[in-house]
């Protein structure tokens, strides 16, 4: 590779990155800030990128179907009609609001039982919406998968230099995300969830309405992954149901957050970008060490390496000191 | 149950409680009344059913059958934080700190109506919280002074030592703005000069600001020295009410204590060591 083609590989691994420290971000306020153990982020993640790419995609052409052009049942494929061709900003919107949606309904139900429905409610809620895209075929053409998923503002940059643009909306979406986040666990709400994550019982002898606040943070935490669902699906431009491999899709943002530092948003930003580096990293490795299975082992070792040597992960959660007006 | 409480009218009563617990009926058709400004004292052996009523009132756990009306409403059925919002606030005889937040953030928690935590305010009213902040804070601090823990403010809860962690708890207690207030064995692992001053300070805000406490405790002298009138509890019921000295002669509670009960031979100790606080009193 040459410089620029290192340069451009960056850029790539920055907005993957970049992605993913979005989803790291969300999981933060879920797992980190509260303490629901959400284990079927693949679900929000595929909502979110379906949502968007569904909504922002032209309605299809019959002729572009490779099905129909290589004579395959036109009654079959005829009920491929779903693509609204809407604005990008309205397809990441979309896919928040259909995010935390499913969030109220799942968090609803589960939130003031005991704590493994929500886990089971999670994964239960990512499989599901992986069979509804893999069997529902007129909605994103099941296993076949969704492409012509737009660029935002394609016809602005010429296709070189596309990623530099797309960057930078990362990046922002990033920088938005983070600010929200920061501000709402650095202010008395987040001491509530904090509160709530080491002592329910004690949260409610404090006066706190326990189910509310966790609903609240459910569904923050899945409105933010939403956001990353969307902006991963303008980058792939092709979405198909294995594309949300729990492994790639929950997993991996969970070893972002322990290896980062749970309950600190920077430690899940900076996480998120430690363990893509890892995983990219090792595809580079020579012959053997390249398989991905070695290479999920590894971000496996790793992780139980970062919670033996550092368990609050590398930048952990800091103490809030207090200000205090005489001490200031 | 002849003794009416002296002071002001009834501010909670509880009417044939019962909560049975699969098989263990922890507390069994428990009738009371507890007078407005009164401190009561809540006595009884190991196991009688203190501490589950105390759940019950504050509504940590929903009663099995009966009623409790606090304040001149129905709480039962309310969870914990419903009771809260209405003025009744408890603390827990295992205390229970958010450990991995600092003291003082603990003590920042209780105090109702804050602009802040609501997730909205918290994006677009960052300088209107950070003044309320700075109030709440103070009030926290204050607390802190009062209960001698000023000085571990911003140490983590979870590190605190047992008698501290019984301290907040009280303190928790201070920054909300009860009317009624439960302490669950406030005295246990404290230590005595401090328990003076705690006495002091309870004795002031239910005589300066008019908080009903109900105490539980096995330390007689602290239950003599601050509580008036004194309830004693057995096998989940009420079987006696009076004043400290009323309540020490009764032959039932005595019969409570000294025989009876499983874990009577554990109790033994305390009856005896309370006799005795109350003839060197
Ligand atoms: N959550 C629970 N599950 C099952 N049994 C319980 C539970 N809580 C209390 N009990 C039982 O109810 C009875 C009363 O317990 P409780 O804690 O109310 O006693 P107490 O009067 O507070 O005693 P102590 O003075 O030792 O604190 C005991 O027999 C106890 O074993
Ligand atoms: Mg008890």
């Amino acid at each position: 590779m040459d410089v620029i083609g290192i340069f451009n590989y960056g850029v790539g691994f920055v907005i993957m990155a970049g992605i993913y420290a979005i989803f790291a971000l969300g999981l933060n306020i879920h797992w980190g800030f509260t303490g629901l153990f959400n284990i079927g982020i693949a679900g929000f993640f595929a909502l979110g990128a379906y949502t968007a790419a569904l909504l922002t995609t032209q309605p299809p052409d019959p002729a572009q179907f490779e099905d129909f052009r290589f004579g395959g049942n036109w009654s079959e494929i005829g009920y491929l009609d779903l693509g609204f061709d809407l604005w990008f900003f309205l397809g990441i919107a979309a896919a928040a609001v259909v995010c935390g949606v499913i969030a109220l309904v799942i968090g609803y139900v589960t939130l003031r039982l005991r704590d493994d429905y929500l886990a089971i409610a999670t994964l239960g809620i990512a499989e599901t919406v992986r069979l509804f895209f893999l069997n529902e075929k007129w909605v994103a053409n099941g296993s076949k998968g969704l492409y012509r998923i737009p660029e935002f503002l394609g016809h602005v940059v010429s296709p070189e230099n596309y990623d530099y643009l797309y960057l930078a909306v990362v990046l922002a979406a990033l920088g938005v995300v983070f600010l929200a986040a920061q501000r709402a666990v650095q202010s008395p709400w987040g001491r509530v969830l904090r509160g709530i994550r080491e002592d329910e019982t004690a949260a409610a002898a404090s006066g706190k309405d326990v189910f509310r606040f966790k609903l609240q943070a459910f569904i923050l935490g899945a409105v933010i992954m939403g956001i990353g669902g969307a902006l991963f699906a303008h980058h792939i431009r092709f979405l198909s149901p294995l594309t949300f491999d729990p492994l790639l899709a929950t997993f991996v943002i969970w070893a972002m957050l322990m290896v980062g530092g749970s309950g600190n948003n920077r430690g899940a930003v900076l996480g998120a970008f430690v363990v893509w580096g890892i995983w990219t990293g090792t595809q580079f490795l020579p012959g053997f060490f390249a398989d991905p299975n070695l290479r999920f082992f590894m971000i496996g070792v790793l992780i139980v390496a970062a919670i033996l040597l550092r368990p609050g992960g590398i930048l952990g959660e800091t103490r809030r000191i207090a200000r205090g007006a005489d001490r200031e | 149950m002849a003794n009416v409480p002296a002071s002001g009218e009834a501010i909670l009563q509880v009417r044939n409680l019962v909560k049975d617990f699969g098989g263990v009926r922890a507390v069994d058709h428990c009738s009371l009344e507890v007078g407005a400004g009164a401190i009561t004292g809540l006595i009884g052996p190991n196991g009688a059913g203190k501490t589950t009523l105390f759940n019950l009132v504050s509504g940590a756990l929903p009663p099995t059958a009966g009623r409790i009306v606090f304040d001149g409403r129905r709480i039962d059925g309310m969870g914990l934080h419903q009771t809260f919002g209405r003025g009744l606030v408890r603390t827990f005889q295992i205390p229970r700190e958010m450990k991995r937040m600092t003291v003082l953030e603990n003590l920042m928690l209780p105090p109702g109506g804050q602009l802040g935590e609501r997730l909205w305010a918290s994006w677009f009213l960052p300088w209107q919280i950070k003044r309320q902040e700075r109030r709440i804070e103070t009030a926290a601090l204050e607390v802190l002074e009062f209960v001698r823990l000023a000085h571990l403010a911003d140490e983590y809860a979870g590190n605190l030592s047992g008698g501290q962690k019984k301290l907040l708890e009280l303190a928790r207690t201070l920054m909300a703005e009860p009317k009624m207030v439960l302490l669950d064995e406030p005295a246990a692992g404290v230590n005595r000069t401090l328990l003076r001053d705690l006495s002091d300070s309870i004795l002031a805000a239910s005589v300066e600001r008019g908080i009903t406490f109900i105490i539980i405790e096995h330390d007689m002298q602290f239950v003599m020295r601050m509580c008036d009138p004194v309830i004693v509890m057995a096998n989940g019921a009420v079987i006696a009410e009076g004043t400290p000295a009323q309540v020490q002669q009764n032959p039932e509670v005595l019969e409570a204590y000294l025989g009876g009960t499983v874990q009577g031979g554990a109790v033994n100790g305390g009856a005896v060591q309370g006799g005795a606080a109350v003839g060197a009193a």
